[in-house]
């Protein structure tokens, strides 16, 4: 037999180099922070300064006290009517992008990320520009004597173009990547076997395509909740949004114990969304065949 | 009620400039096994999507059942198709890919069981129902694609090359299914594929297509006896062609000039004497003997040397060289068990087979 290998080729060295980075990150970008926002949740902050003092104000101010629960009931309906948008805009955009983009689909997909190239900042001073007070749609309405419109200044409808607006790529680029993977070739054995165009997409493309759709729909729907950012620039007082009321607890009013129990919250929102999110998925029915054969 | 399953008149399809398929006009009958045979690129998979109403034609009227179905879109054709690559819903039990069609015609469930029922044991998948296709051999696959294009019993069956995924001894087996499934049904099927074995094994008639035209549309034994083009007598079967002229025209018989040699053919139709013609005799019409053997009175004779000898079990193939080095095979049972490379011999075969036709290209 061969002689004994070397400690860089044998197997478990290889596991533990490989899996090392992995581990890693997960430690210190993931649990860390959860464990210590976890622990901050249950202290107590006066003044600037943050005691261990162990007990559950927190999260009694949160739960009971009127305006926290509002934010987020907000946020979620927020996220929900965004993330809905998102999906019903986002499909057809990678359906046609993955069927008929040929050899230009790269240029096209990365066309619709062409916005990350710059900042959030940036982007959203962009919207503000053109649907704000005297933004180009209402500096035109103003040139015809027509009177502005409201419904796309500082409101929530404003904040929902925008965080739609930002998330979309994502819904795009992940329903792409799962038609990339689908053979289109089953529509026209779908239509030839007596199906109408709409049966064929629910009964066919629709089940194929839901991990992806999944993918697209979390990663649109868990950012939308958290989103402090563009309520900001284009909420105004009505659109204020729970991710803005989390974010002034750490740099306003220096309550830091009371921002990790509403980050607490936040985060047990988000294990829901996505076990509900896992629990539609059943892997035989969305064509994933393991493995191998 | 006639006996037309399928007309189809005046078909054309182009893809930009290349005409894919050119005026075909052809009429197929109830309980007919047809076969498109042609290499790739000659128009008949663009035709058979045609016939389901994947494609749109350009020109030419479809006719299935006495109905016109030209410009209808295949979910109202009442067509079943088999595809090459089986395609099957890889989200769906094999059950739920069976029924399919009936399920999206609405049939009520009791129907349905039976005619799954019904199907499932003719093509010996009974048991396999809850399996997703992904757990199934090819050729349970392409079982399950077959049962899942015949289930609601269509007025017609389109069959794209839907055995060039198995393997050959698969193929051979289901070929011969397939067949019997064809009979049983009294289904009409249309049948793509470019491997003439196949056509041959299954068909009750054949049309040889050649860029987007019928070359020859015929009952099998008379495309592969009787070939009606120099096309077809070299696609279909294995023949040896002898481009030679014609030194004379004596009743209905042509003696042609060909590697200077002379031979007998059944004179060519549209060649006069001195005309470049390509000649055809199909290789296991020929018999090859030691040198210096009689032939049968009358008989074409050519000499050669034995090159070499391909054995393939029952036959096996004599590779001819001439001496001007031209070769030409024999296919014969192997009845020269010794001859071996070297050995000079004689060619022989009756002058009433052969086809001529003038040469293309000449």
């Amino acid at each position: 037999m061969a002689a004994p290998r070397r400690l860089f080729y044998r197997s478990e060295t290889r596991f533990l180099l490989l899996g090392l980075p992995g581990v890693m990150f997960v430690v210190f970008f993931l649990l860390f922070p959860i464990v210590s926002v976890i622990v901050f949740s249950f202290w107590r902050t006066e003044s600037y300064e943050i005691y261990a003092d162990w007990n559950l104000d927190n999260y009694r101010t949160v739960l009971f006290e009127g305006t926290y629960l509002t934010f987020l009931w907000r946020s979620i309906v927020t996220a929900v009517v965004v993330t809905a948008a998102c999906l019903v805009y986002a499909w057809p955009v990678a359906y046609f992008i993955a069927k008929y983009g040929g050899r230009y689909r790269l240029l096209l997909v990365l066309a619709l990320a062409a916005p990350f190239f710059t900042g959030a900042v940036l982007r959203l001073s962009a919207l503000q520009a053109i649907m704000g007070p005297i933004g180009v749609i209402n500096m035109a309405l103003g040139m015809f004597g027509l009177p502005a419109v409201e419904f796309l200044m500082f409101n929530k409808f404003a904040s929902g173009i925008g965080i739609a607006y930002l998330y979309l790529p994502f819904m795009v680029t992940a329903i792409y990547l799962s038609l990339l993977n689908f053979n289109f070739q089953l529509l026209n054995v779908a239509k030839v076997n007596g199906a109408r165009p709409w049966r064929a997409f629910l009964t066919v493309t629709w089940p194929l395509n839901w991990i992806g759709t999944a993918i697209g729909i979390t990663l649109v729907f868990i950012p939308c909740l958290a989103e402090s950012l563009t309520p900001t620039f284009l909420g105004g007082p009505s659109g204020k949004l729970y991710g803005s009321v989390l974010g002034l607890q750490f740099d306003q009013t220096g309550t830091w114990a009371l921002g990790s129990a509403m980050g607490v919250l936040l985060f047990a929102v988000c294990c829901v969304v996505i076990a509900v999110m896992w629990w539609t998925i059943d892997l035989r029915r969305t064509g994933f065949t393991g493995a191998g054969r | 009620m006639t006996n037309v399953a399928v007309g189809l008149q005046g078909l054309t399809k182009r893809f930009g400039r290349t005409v894919a398929v050119d005026r075909v006009t052809l009429e197929i009958d109830q309980g007919e096994f047809f076969s498109l045979l042609g290499p790739s690129g000659s128009g008949k998979t663009t035709l058979l999507r045609i016939i389901a109403g994947l494609e749109d034609p350009d020109e030419g009227r479809i006719v299935i059942d006495g109905k016109d179905v030209t410009g209808l879109p295949p979910y109202a054709r009442k067509v079943g198709m088999v595809f090459q690559d089986f395609l099957l819903f890889p989200h769906m039990t094999v059950g739920e890919n069976i029924l399919f069609p009936l399920r999206m015609q609405g049939a009520p469930r009791a129907e349905r069981d039976e005619r799954l029922g019904w199907i499932v044991k003719l093509l010996h998948i009974d048991g396999l129902e809850e399996r997703f296709p992904h757990q199934l051999s090819g050729g349970q696959q392409q079982r399950v694609a077959l049962a899942r294009g015949l289930i609601s019993r269509p007025a017609l069956l389109l069959l794209d090359e839907p055995l060039a995924n198995l393997d050959r001894e698969l193929r051979k087996e289901m070929e011969v299914e397939v067949r019997r499934y064809q009979r049983e049904l009294g289904i009409p099927f249309v049948y793509v594929t470019h491997n003439q074995e196949e056509a041959l094994t299954m068909s009750d008639r054949i049309a040889v297509m050649r860029v987007g035209r019928f070359e020859q549309v015929a009952p099998k034994f008379e495309v592969y006896s009787d070939p009606a083009t120099a096309f077809v007598a070299s696609f279909v079967g294995h023949a040896n062609r002898m481009r030679g002229r014609v030194a004379a025209l004596e009743g209905g018989r042509a003696t042609i000039d060909w590697d200077g040699a002379r031979f007998a053919v059944p004179a060519p139709g549209g060649a006069g004497v001195g005309a470049a013609v390509d000649v055809f005799v199909k290789c296991e019409r020929l018999t090859v003997l030691p040198s210096g053997s009689a032939a049968p009175a009358g008989a074409n004779r050519l000499d050669g040397v034995l090159r070499d000898v391909i054995f393939k079990g029952q036959i096996a193939d004599y590779i001819v060289a001439r001496p001007s080095g031209v070769e030409i095979v024999v296919s014969e049972a192997a009845s020269l068990p010794r001859a071996k490379a070297g050995d000079t011999v004689l060619i022989t075969w009756a002058p009433d087979t052969g086809h001529g036709f003038p040469a293309e290209g000449a």
